[in-house]
Formats: structure tokens, sequence, C-alpha cells
């Protein structure tokens, strides 16, 4: 332990605080109860009115009430291997989620069966249970655990095991997410996890199991990759999970070059979408199409190269101003500069200029890739599960993907990113101290859009089509906030950013309608709230909350603890 | 030469309307360097603002008085989002990283762009049409009509009402910032908001000043879209406002005299290359025509920002962070 480890905070251990953790309880016990019984009166959601069987909110009730007592234990029988959790706060969090979630089964009962009569004792238990933890975590909100989060080790073995069995959770839930048809089931679903995560975190779980990934970093890395890589196996030949999986990827391979480009270097692009345009334009054009108007198909390789290079030429050149303008407007030139490829590819058709990109039409017809002899558009079976057309891509641009990761981590903390990181935060600085601001900002730019124009030749194959309406301002505008939504500088925050806002509007049709709307919305109250985004970059966090002191010394600890681990 | 005046009027007129809207930018942006980007769905619901104060008073009429009514109720709009906006929006962002309240910025625009295309028809009391596509816009008496003819030149009545506005406005404009004591104030804020701020000048009621200012332009244009193009639509906000802030930077962003030349020359430089690119060597005639435009306007703004950052009319040195 450091020197730094201030004296541990003393325990309340008030008669108000251990009413609090009975309270929480008696909530926790409450839900899993609640699980056991009738929820309506109609057998909907996959029969929610049988007593003893519990099946979809059920099963989801019981798991925030599990986890609530574990929160809840953590002061009792558990406080051996949990003491170190924030029992007060966890409660906190995951009463009122309960109680949200069993309003929202209110309302949804109500909308599935024709009224509110339907609703049965279980739901209404539920809503108790909900209530009486969130009491609970409200009288012991100041409880806080003697020993703070990060500081807590456990053996290794147990550590990796941990960080295995979240890996392996993940997996399960998402599989789990995507296998629901039922818009409101899968709403409640995320809900679900979404209280239990927050519970947690408020409990600072995951302030362990970050130190506990710090100490392990490629444990997780792998465990993540293996359980992408699993992914397809889950989904028993889906085409359309494995289509809308194959497209988050596409889109976060993507967002991970902007996160280059804005999370690092700091530099604002709002045109990068056109870079994934020009990758899928040389992809679509050089496939052997019908309608491409050059008569040269080169092997795949060679084209995703090409399309590489050719968006790395096109980054050089908007790249090239910064050497005179930056902030907003930066912002501005990439603006244009994404207009203007738009246009042009709308416009290069033979009538209005010359024929190349087959105007609005596009190009159409793009054969499947065909690789090393493996055909993509033909199912596989492998051990005796289909893989599908989309999940060969999916596992293609996972690949690619897991390339984008192992360059972004690289040069994160190589030299270059530390330039990167030292021109976002003071370019006059940087300079003076010697960093080459104008080669790195294009370096940034070129590299970006490299990825970017890799992807594209992917995407142009997996869609089998390029028109020029898939790259206006408004995906430039989207990826941005993927970066900005989860996290800017991060990976899992930026990946995170892309599931949420490319696997919601195609699983919630009801919400296709207002996507954008809440879209704006989002971006709006995401920069009121929480402008660091939802998985935060430390330092990054420390920009937008200049004034708190707990945790600029949280991060001071955090600092402490890394460099003591550090070989 | 007739071909050339005539082009020259159209671009006079076009560049008026992004003269107006440029002027938001600015005053905006001097005040508290924040590029507006909703600044262009300001416009547009203008010009629904317009719209719905005829539908709801004067539904058939054509007489020319309704004009200024429906200007007010344009302004009335505007004004009201603009303002609310900043208030709820922009504010509590004073003082956060730049970066923040431009992603707020392009927040606002997709919310007022999709609000007003998803909710347009179902405002209650009155029958609106829905904003899914483009609405016919209020004919009025001696604005539209029968196109004027001057030495050979053909001018649309709605081009008269156009530059006229902006003339209007100009002058207004020049009398508020140099004559008013609220307008000096504006000044000082720009200069120095801190030093401002000591010397009694209550900073926030100004900022809200230049947002309704800017607003109330927009609004002008909104309408002067309207009776031009004869239909509006949710989506004209946005490559207006790209063109109008074009103009603004053209011009040197913050100086309002910037913008209304930025907006005229960009208008004229539009039409004048739509209608002579073919006289361009190296093969480049071929991106002629009115379909390659806007590729134009916006190569301009990137050839400005790189070589000109400060624009035609900027003297000082921005401070490019």
């Amino acid at each position: 332990m450091s020197t730094a480890t201030a004296a541990p905070q003393q325990v309340e251990t008030t008669d108000r605080s251990g009413l609090g953790t009975t309270l929480g309880l008696v909530g926790g016990a409450l839900l899993l109860v609640s699980g056991l019984l009738s929820w309506s009166f109609e057998p909907v959601f996959g029969d929610i009115s049988v007593r003893f069987w519990p099946v979809t909110l059920q099963i989801f009730a019981m798991l925030i009430g599990a986890a609530t007592l574990v929160i809840a234990l953590s002061r009792s029988v558990l406080r051996k291997p949990l003491g170190w959790l924030n029992a007060g706060p966890g409660l906190l969090a995951t009463g009122i989620g309960a109680t949200i979630f069993a309003a929202l089964s209110l309302a949804a009962i109500t909308q599935q069966t024709g009224g509110l009569i339907n609703a049965n004792e279980g739901v209404w238990v539920a809503l108790v249970g909900g209530l009486i933890t969130a009491a609970g975590g409200w009288l012991g909100r100041h409880v806080v655990s003697e020993r703070e989060a990060f500081h807590v080790k456990a053996p290794s073995t147990v550590e990796i095991a941990i960080i295995v069995i979240v890996c392996a959770l993940a997996l399960a839930v998402a599989a789990y997410a995507l296998g629901r048809e039922d818009a409101w089931v899968f709403v409640l679903f995320l809900l679900t996890m979404g209280v239990i995560a927050t519970g947690l975190a408020k409990a600072g779980f995951f302030s362990y199991l970050g130190a506990a990934a710090q100490r392990h970093q490629h444990v997780l890395t792998l465990g993540a990759f293996a359980a992408a890589f699993l992914f397809p196996f889950t989904q028993d030949g889906s085409e359309i999970n494995m289509s809308i999986a194959t497209g988050v990827l596409i889109f976060a391979a993507t967002a991970i070059g902007l996160n280059i480009v804005v999370g690092l270097a700091g530099l604002l692009d709002l045109g990068y979408i056109a870079f994934l345009g020009a990758g899928a334009y040389v992809g679509a054009i050089l496939s052997g199409s019908v309608s491409s108007s050059i008569g040269w198909t080169p092997p795949f390789l060679v084209t995703a190269l090409i399309g590489g290079i050719f968006a790395a030429i096109l980054g050089l050149i908007v790249g090239s101003p910064t050497l005179r303008v930056s902030g907003d407007y930066l912002a501005i030139v990439t603006l244009a500069f994404g207009e203007i490829f738009r246009l042009s590819m709308f416009n290069l058709d033979g009538n209005n200029g010359p024929d190349l990109t087959n105007g609005p039409n596009g190009v159409t017809n793009i054969p499947d890739l065909n690789l090393f002899g493996f055909d993509f558009g033909t199912t596989h079976v492998i051990a005796g599960i289909p893989l599908s057309r989309a999940a060969n891509y999916y596992l293609f641009m996972l690949l690619l993907t897991a390339l984008i990761v192992l360059i972004f981590a690289r040069l994160n903390n190589s030299r270059i990113g530390r330039g990167w990181v030292a021109i976002r935060e003071d370019e006059r600085a940087a300079e003076a101290m010697g960093v080459n601001t104008f080669g790195l900002k294009l370096l940034a730019f070129a590299g970006g859009a490299f990825l970017a124009g890799i992807a594209g030749t992917v995407k142009a194959h997996y869609d089998t089509s390029v028109t020029p309406d898939q790259y206006q301002f408004l995906e430039s505008a989207f990826l941005l906030a993927a970066v900005v939504l989860g996290g800017m500088g991060t990976i899992a925050g930026v990946v995170l950013g892309a599931v949420i806002l490319k696997l919601m509007p195609e699983k919630l049709r009801f919400f296709n309608e207002y996507r954008l709307l809440l879209f704006g919305l989002l971006l709006v109250l995401m920069m009121r709230f929480r402008p660091e985004g939802l998985v935060a970059n430390k330092r990054r966090q420390l920009e937008f909350h200049e004034d708190d002191e707990e945790l600029a010394d949280e991060i001071g600890e955090w600092k402490a603890v890394k460099e003591e681990d550090a070989p | 030469m007739d071909l050339f005046l005539q082009q020259l009027v159209n671009g006079l007129t076009i560049g008026s309307l992004y003269a107006l809207i440029a002027v938001g930018y600015t005053v905006v942006y001097g005040i508290v360097q924040l590029i507006n980007f909703a600044h262009g769905e300001i416009f547009m619901i203008g010009a629904f603002g317009a719209l719905s104060t005829y539908l709801i008073l004067f539904q058939g009429q054509t007489a020319l008085w309704i004009l200024p009514i429906m200007i007010i109720g344009a302004m009335i709009c505007s004004v009201g989002v603009a303002v609310l906006t900043e208030r709820v929006a922009y504010r509590p962002l004073r003082g956060a990283p730049r970066l923040a309240p431009l992603i707020t910025a392009i927040g606002i625009s997709v919310f007022l762009q999709e609000f007003v295309r998803l909710f347009y028809d179902k405002i209650p009391g009155v029958d609106f049409p829905s904003a899914k596509q483009k609405i016919p816009f209020p004919q009025v008496d001696l604005v539209t009509g029968e196109a004027l003819e001057i030495f050979g030149v053909t001018i649309q009545r709605a081009a008269v009402f156009t530059i006229g506005s902006l003339v209007l406005c100009g002058i207004a404009l020049w009398f508020f910032i140099s004559k008013t004591r609220t307008g000096r104030g504006m000044q000082a804020v720009s200069q120095d908001p801190d030093t401002a701020r000591l010397m009694g000048i209550n900073v926030d009621r100004t900022i809200v000043i230049a947002f309704a200012i800017g607003a109330s332009l927009a609004a002008i244009a909104g309408v002067a879209q309207g009776l031009l193009n004869t239909n509006i639509n949710f989506k004209m906000g946005f490559i207006a406002g790209l063109k109008a802030f074009t103009a603004a930077v053209l011009g040197g962003i913050g100086n309002v005299w910037g913008a209304i030349v930025g907006g005229l020359v960009l208008g004229i430089v539009e039409t004048l290359v739509t209608q002579y690119t073919t006289l361009l060597p190296f093969g480049l005639d071929q991106f002629g025509g009115s379909s390659w435009k806007d590729v134009w306007a916006f190569a301009l703004l990137i050839l400005i920002l790189v070589f000109r950052p400060q624009g035609l009319l900027g003297a000082r040195v921005v401070d490019r962070a």
C-alpha cells in the first residue's frame, strides 16, 4: 500500500444505517419472491401469469433482487469477501432502478392487456420491494466502506476468473437481448441490466473491476474478443441478428478510427463519414460490379489497401489546413469537406461531370467477398452451427476491429499518442516542448482515414450497394455522437456508444420514427449532465469537473496504485 | 451583358438571404465565441412561424398588410426558440471546453428539424399541413406574382423584398449597434466580457439580445425564402445555415458588416460560377452547372479558412483556438 492512502474513513454504524441494510434485505427478498408470483391475468410476455415458473419480467425482477441481496449482505454475512462494497449508495441505485422497473412493467402489462386491472400481485410486490430497497438505500446512503475499492486485491487466479466471468456474462446478455422479439421485454431487459450495473457501479464494484483489469489487461482484452468471437455461435444462424451485429461492428470500427482524431488528438472532425464513403466507393468500383465504371478487379486485399490509401490521401488533404486552422474552424472545414464528398459522388454520373460513381443511383450488385476460396456469400457449418452470410462478415469485421483496437491501444501508449494528447491539452505548449504538431495532426487524420477506408471497402461488399445518401452529414454526427456518448479517448466507451446508437434503432421499431428526435435530445442532455461520456477517461473527466476535489484525489490515488503495480 | 446583369441580380438576391442569416452567426460568435449550429433551424422555424400565423389568422387572404403581421409571427417563433435554447442548452455550458457547446448545437439542430417534421401537423387547435413534405408558402399581393422587367433583366418581386429587407435591417442594425446604449454594451462585451461585466454591463442579458437579434433577422430571411421559393420544408435550414456560416467566415466572423458583405459576395460568386464555369481551363469546365454550385461554395470556404482565416473584413488577428 502506498503511503498516499489516507486514514481509513470511519464506518458509520448508527442505527439508521443498520436499518437501511435491513430494509435492503427485505426489499431484495421481496423482489426475489415477486418473481415466483403471478404478474398478470393475461398470458403475455412469455406467460407471466403462471406462479412458481418465472419467465421474462419475473426473471428480471429476481435478478435485480439477487443483486440487491448481495449488496445488502455485504454488510453482514458476506462481509469477509465483499466488505469493501459501498452498500448504501448501491442499494439506493438498485432500489430506484427496481421501482422504475416495476412501474414500467405495470405500464407494459397495462398496454399489452388493455388495462391496469390485469396486473396481478407479483408486480405490486416488486414495486413495494423496489420502494423499500430505495428507502433503505436512502437511509444508508452515507455508509461507505472503510476500504477503497481499488485498493482491494484478491489472488490473481480469482481476479482472472472474475474478468472471464464478466466477459462471459456480457456475451450471454448480448445474445439474450438480441434474441428478444418483443420490444417491451427488450427494453425491460436492458433496464434490468442497467439497474444492476448502476447498483454495482455505485457500490464500487466497477472501481474494483477497473483496478483488477488494469492488473490483468491482456486477460480482459482476450476475454472480450473471445466473447465477441463466440457471439455468432450463440445465434444459431439467425441472419437478422447477425446483420445487426455486423452493422454495429462496422460502425464501431469507424468510430474507433474517429476516436484517434477526436479523442486523442482533439481535432474535431464533422465529415468523417466521407472516409468510410471513400473506402466504400473504391471497394465498389473495383469489385467487378456490373455498374462500376472501371473494368479492373484486383483481389480484395489489394482493393482494401487501395481504399485505405485513397481515404488516407483524402485525410491528408483535409488535414493540411490544420496547419492554419483549428478548433471550431477545423470542424467547419471538415464539415464542408464531407459535403463536398457527398455532392461529388452524387454528381459524378456522366451527366453533370465525369462518369465514375453512377450518381444518385450508386454502384449496385456488388458481389460477395471471396478470400482464399472462402465464399462470404454462402452459409458455412462449423461444429454443427451454421454461420450465415452476415456471420461471415461479422467475423471478418471482428478481425479488422481487433486490428484497429490494437493499433489504437499501441498508439495511445506510444510517443505518438502522448504527442497527440499533448496537442489536445495545449497545442502551443506542446509545440514549445518540441512536439511536431503539424506532422502528428496529419498522421492522426491520415491514420484515422486509413482505418475508415478499409472498413468502407468491407461495408461496400456487405451492403452490396453504395449510394451517396449513405454518407451524409447526419452519419458523421452519429459517429461523433458514438465517440462522445461512450467517452472520448477510450475504446470500451466508443464500442458501447456504437452499440447503443446502432442497436437501439434496429431493435425498437416503434422507436424508429422518433430516433433522430431522441438522438438530438440525447446529445444535448449528455453535454449538459455528463460531458465526459459513459465510460469516462479519468483525466478527461477532471477537465469537465474542475472544482471536484474528491475526483481529483481519487485520480491521484488511481495513479499511485497504478505506479505501484507497474513492474 | 444582359445575362451577366441577370446573374448579378440573382446573386444579390440569394446573397441577401445568406447575409440576413449570417448576421445571426456573427453576432453570437462575436460575443460568446460559439458557432450556433442550430441557427439554420432558427431560420427554418421563422418560415414555419410566418406560415402558421397566416394559417391561423388570414387563411385565403392575399392583401399586402398581412405580410408585416406574418413577419412579426415569424420573429416571435424564431426569437422564442433561440432565447429558449440559449437559456436551456448554451448558458449552462459557458466555460465548458469548446467541444461541448458545439455538440449541443448539433443536437439542437437535429432536434428542431425532427420536432417540426414530426409534430407540426399535430399542433392542436389549427389544421396545419404535415411538414413531412414541402408546404406551399402563402402568396401576398405586390410581393409575389408577375416578375418585374427592368432593362431586359427579370427581377422577381420577392427578390426586391429580400434585398430591401437586407438594406432596412442593415440600417436598423447600424443604428442599434453604434447609437444605442445596449448596442455599445454589445460591442464592449464582444471585446472583453470580463471587463465589460466590471463596467456594469449585464453580460447575460447582452448575450440573450445577441441571440434575439440574430433570430429576428433569420426570421425575416425565412419569410423571404418562403416568398422566393414559394414553398418551405423542414430541411431548408441545414444547407442555408451552412452557407450563411460560410458567408460569415468569408466576411470575417464576429464582424457584422463582414457578414453582410460576405453574404453578398458568396451569393454572387455562386451564381456566376454556375454560369461561367464553362470558361475554366484544365478540364474544370466539366464541373459547372447548378448541381456543382454547393461544391464551389464549400471549396471557397475551405480556401478562405486556410489562406485568410480572418476573412475579408476581419482586421484583427483571430486567435485560432
